[in-house]
């Protein structure tokens, strides 16, 4: 009866040592004149298991397995409790007769040790096996398996007078014998020399319910650990090197596919958080494995009842640990938080507009609402001002060429960049010119109305810090970049920040003075964000990055899988943005971790806004996305007929959105 | 690797001064020996520090217990075996830069815990391979770039990418070098009032503001999972016979799941890195009382140490805790 690798225990301390005291029996040793050691066969944490010779039977060989426990307790009352423990359970063991179950021919106690005279089985335990291959087990041979101890189990459990628990379900402790047959080996019995030892131990059961620790046994917990022992075997995922409790965060059929659904969700169901969630009986389970085999689900109720274990991210007491905690080091990987499906609701794509208005070409600009009036730029070459309530026409103003920038409003003017290469300041009142200053290229930013001047990048390399006049404007300072400015620049704490086609990403002070600079690898067309300290900017590198404002020093960088084009927007601890790989994502703000994503399937670059707890962001699928700020889930989409590569725009409880179908929509936010 | 070898080469009781003198010193600068303050036993008489050649009096000691305004980062560390233990398998680590040099980069710092596990000496191999290996990696991907003012740009690593390639590494070297050994490791970096947090096992960090301690780590522990799902009390978890069993340490297989947590710390406020021979002896309340008792974090460090061992000391004990600037 090999012992196999049990859970792996280190002791803290040097005293108390796991392995085996001194004493270990040599092979020719006999005990009790009967039983002639012949070797070990196992090591396990309470002792050895030998191989031995039953000397009643001198003709023939008749082989037996000696499991040892050594007695650990150090206190002489619990050391004798241990004992008789022992001793009523080895009773009743005597008393089975099921082929699962090895036959026990003797027991014995002297000193500190206890010893059990077993039949000897040949055949390998399912640890055992399932370790000799890099593979899956078979499937069919797995739910087989599992019909076999649902038998066994079944059989214990109505075990008259008393129930019995296995209590130590594990691929260890089942073995296939040479008939193939399944036996158990090693009932809860060596658990009563294990407790009460002190010092640090690394690994966990991982195989027995949350109830068990309260020392709650029933056969319940069986269900459950049997539904461990396969969780394991079809996953090839150890539970012991995982947190406890955690199997519905690996979910059996993105393990192996080869798992059908309605075993997966047997196993699942064996594996409820709560013992009244499970299946009543090991027959129940039983016969729902064997329906499970027919392909058919066996219960109807089998899913419905399954009661989510609390989830590792999810519980109470989870979220309330430290705001900002990971499982996952900070960079770019997926936080296994459980991602719900989105709810299937018929009427998330019933939202209709509020009104609708059409231009006379894309709308690529963000729009912004003051005082009732929405203004916005085309590639009609206008910029459009219009009632913000019900979408009429208030003004129009035409520049020279497509609009391809966003307006930015302040005092009493309205400026927008063109691709004529001129920033226009228009009366916001009435859409006439105050005045127009020619870049040497073409713009493409969102002006930034701060400290008096309006800052903006142009495609000829330089950002402009103009000084705005009644009717003109002229150079405070231009900064040359070098390369093409189509990242739009924030003022924040006396600095001005923006990103060039270069990829080099620029803090400069107001008066024009480069503080420092960060490279990235590609070029950046996202508008930074800065927030507390940090600012955020993607680059079409694929990622998003957060910097120290003071020095550019780099405190996190986030990977997508596309450009990120999208800029960051803040709210509680978390930045969200959009990836050109078609993801939306949350991400912790001062650890750069993922809080979830969703999946859009299309590249999203425009820039997310957040209200009340809703994002809103758009993407070239041509839809206008709203998700739950705190979950990432899908409430309501608005597809449009084209393209949506601006972001939106909410105010008084609108929410405002361009699309490349030359139209701009007003929903209710 | 020099640096690493010396840091490393001390004994396992360190107690060590704070980063910066400016506040403890009562040597006037013109003696001219202000390096050699930080050192100083706590009640140094007032002769001990004259010198022959000072050219005015001295000012009257003023002992490590008064609080002064600091501009700069502070710490203490104290490892004690305990009470009951023959060895200690606690492994830690400090290391604080500044540089006052053109472009003023902040303050930056490395601090470790590590609570080792296993028969013999294995539990102190582990802590002491996986305490360098953070210290090596950490020293060479991120303190010295910041000390020789290195370009930044998208090819540097980021210090939470460091650090979890540096739990990576230590949980292979733990695994080649001590095959039976086992350890927790939490450690901060600190840069400017940042403090990036890897955390493996059930060393923790509390962060101390205003009074107020708040856990900032979460043990990777049975019965801590126990009471998150809602199973144990507080009160049976302090008991329970398992309590000190984790699922998650340094050298327990190949993949290794690190947490990971960015924190900005207020100013005047502590951080505070143990072992569980301080946390599961002491508890919450009593540590934060002694951080808040004591103006010099070496005091409070080596205060709670003794607290842990009038308590019996069953552990070994570990503290670091780290005093930003006012």
């Amino acid at each position: 009866m090999p012992q196999s690798n049990d859970t792996r225990h280190i002791d803290g301390s040097d005293q108390r040592s796991l392995s085996v005291p001194d004493g270990t029996l040599q092979p020719g040793q006999v005990l009790q004149s009967r039983y002639r050691i012949l070797g070990i066969i196992g090591m396990g944490g309470m002792g050895a298991v030998y191989q031995a010779r039953d000397l009643h039977f001198q003709n023939v060989t008749k082989l037996c397995a000696v499991k040892e426990m050594i007695n650990m307790a150090q206190d002489q009352q619990l050391r004798e409790h241990t004992i008789r423990n022992f001793e009523r359970e080895a009773e009743i063991l005597a008393t089975l007769s099921h082929p699962a179950i090895p036959q026990i021919y003797d027991f014995f106690s002297f000193g500190d040790r206890a010893y059990l005279v077993l039949e000897f089985i040949q055949g390998r335990d399912l640890e055992a096996l399932l370790n000799s291959t890099e593979k899956f087990l078979p499937v069919e041979q797995v739910r087989q398996w599992g019909i076999e101890i649902c038998d066994v189990l079944s059989y214990l459990h109505n075990h008259e007078p008393e129930s019995i628990v296995f209590r130590d379900m594990k691929p260890s402790n089942v073995m296939i014998d040479h008939h193939k047959r399944v036996r158990l080996i090693d009932f809860g019995i060596a658990k009563t020399f294990q407790m009460g030892q002190p010092g640090t131990m690394i690994g966990t059961e991982g195989y027995s319910p949350p109830e068990q620790y309260k020392g709650l046994s029933s056969p319940a917990a069986d269900i459950y650990a049997l539904g461990a022992t396969l969780h394991h075997l079809l996953t090839r995922r150890d539970p012991r090197l995982e947190p406890p409790f955690s199997f519905d965060q690996r979910p059996i059929r993105e393990a192996n596919s080869e798992v059908t659904d309605a075993f997966a969700s047997v196993v699942m169901r064996a594996l409820a958080y709560k013992p009244e969630d499970r299946y009543s009986s090991a027959e129940a389970m039983k016969q729902s494995l064997e329906a499970a085999g027919s392909g058919t689900l066996p219960d109807p109720n089998v899913r419905a009842n399954v009661a989510p274990s609390p989830g590792y991210q999810g519980s109470p007491a989870a979220s309330s640990a430290p705001s900002g905690y990971a499982r996952n080091p900070g960079m770019a990987q997926s936080v296994p938080v459980p991602q719900p499906a989105p709810p299937v609701i018929s009427h998330i794509d019933s939202v209709l507009p509020i009104w609708t208005f059409q231009v006379e070409d894309a709308v690529r600009s963000t729009p912004t609402v003051h005082n009732g009036i929405l203004y916005i730029g085309a590639y009609d070459n206008n910029l459009w001002a219009l009632d913000a309530k019900e979408g009429s026409l208030i003004w129009k103003f035409a520049t020279e060429s497509g609009i391809g920038s966003s307006p930015a409003y302040g005092g009493s003017a309205v400026y927008i960049g063109s691709s004529d290469h001129r920033m226009y300041a228009v009366d916001a009142r009435t859409g006439k010119r105050k005045w127009a200053y020619k870049a040497e290229s073409k713009i493409f930013t969102t002006p930034h109305l701060a400290l008096g001047l309006v800052f903006f990048g142009s495609d000829d390399g330089k950002l402009y810090a103009l000084k705005p006049g009644p009717a003109s404007a002229k150079e405070a300072w231009i900064y040359n970049a070098m390369l093409p400015i189509r990242s739009s620049p924030v003022v924040a704490d006396d600095s001005v920040y923006f990103g060039s086609d270069g990829g080099e990403f620029f803090c400069v002070d107001v008066s024009g003075e480069l503080r420092w600079r960060f490279q990235t690898r590609r070029r950046i067309m996202s508008t930074p964000l800065v927030r507390d300290g940090v600012i955020y900017v993607g680059s079409d590198d694929w990622h998003m990055y957060a910097l120290d404002v003071n020095q550019g020093y780099p405190i996190w960088r986030f990977r997508t899988k596309g450009a990120v084009v999208s800029s960051a927007v803040y709210a509680e601890g978390r930045i969200y943005f959009g990836s050109a790989d078609g993801h939306v994502y949350a991400v912790d703000a001062l650890a750069g971790r993922e809080l979830w994503k969703y999946e859009i399937g299309s590249a999203v670059t425009s820039s997310p806004v957040i209200y009340l707890d809703s994002i809103y962001i758009g993407s070239v699928d041509g839809a206008l996305y709203c998700l739950h700020a705190r979950t990432g889930d899908l409430l309501w989409r608005f597809q449009s007929q084209g393209p949506i590569l601006s972001s939106p725009f909410v105010a008084d409880d609108m929410v405002y959105i361009g699309s490349d179908d030359q139209h701009v929509y007003a929903l209710r936010a | 690797m020099d640096l690493i070898r010396r840091l490393f080469g001390t004994s396992k009781r360190e107690v060590q001064g704070e980063a910066n003198g400016q506040s403890t010193t009562s040597v006037p600068e013109t003696i001219g020996n202000s390096h050699a303050a930080t050192a100083e036993p706590v009640d140094q008489p007032a002769e001990a520090v004259s010198a022959p050649m000072q050219t005015r009096p001295l000012e009257p000691p003023k002992t490590y217990t008064t609080a002064q305004p600091s501009r700069q980062i502070k710490y203490g560390i104290t490892s004690d075996v305990g009470r009951v233990r023959s060895n200690n398998q606690d492994g830690s680590m400090t290391l604080l830069a500044t540089a006052e040099v053109t472009g003023s980069p902040p303050a930056i710092g490395l601090f470790v815990v590590a609570d080792g596990m296993g028969g013999h000496k294995d539990g102190e191999h582990a802590s002491a391979v996986t305490v360098q290996t953070i210290a090596h990696f950490v020293v060479e991907q991120i303190i010295l770039p910041q000390l020789e003012s290195r370009e930044l740009n998208a090819d540097m690593k980021t210090i939470p990418e460091v650090l979890s390639e540096a739990m990576e590494a230590a949980n292979e070297a733990v695994q080649t070098h001590v095959p039976n050994g086992g350890t927790t490791a939490t450690c901060v970096v600190i840069r400017g009032d940042l403090a990036y947090i890897a955390h493996v096992g059930d060393t923790r960090a509390y962060l101390i503001t205003d009074g107020h301690i708040e856990l900032i780590t979460r043990d990777h522990s049975l019965v801590r999972r126990l009471q998150e799902l809602g199973q144990l009390t507080d009160e049976e978890a302090e008991v329970h016979p398992q309590r000190n069993v984790l699922y998650r340490a340094i050298g327990q297989g190949d993949s290794l799941e690190v947490d990971a947590a960015t924190r900005r710390l207020p100013p005047s406020s502590r951080l505070l890195i143990c072992s569980d021979g301080l946390w599961g002896v002491l508890g919450e309340d009593r540590m934060s009382e002694i951080i808040v008792a004591c103006a010099e974090p070496q005091e409070a460090c080596d205060r709670m140490i003794m607290a842990a061992n009038e308590s019996g000391g069953p552990d070994n004990i570990t503290a670091i805790l780290i005093q930003m600037p006012d």
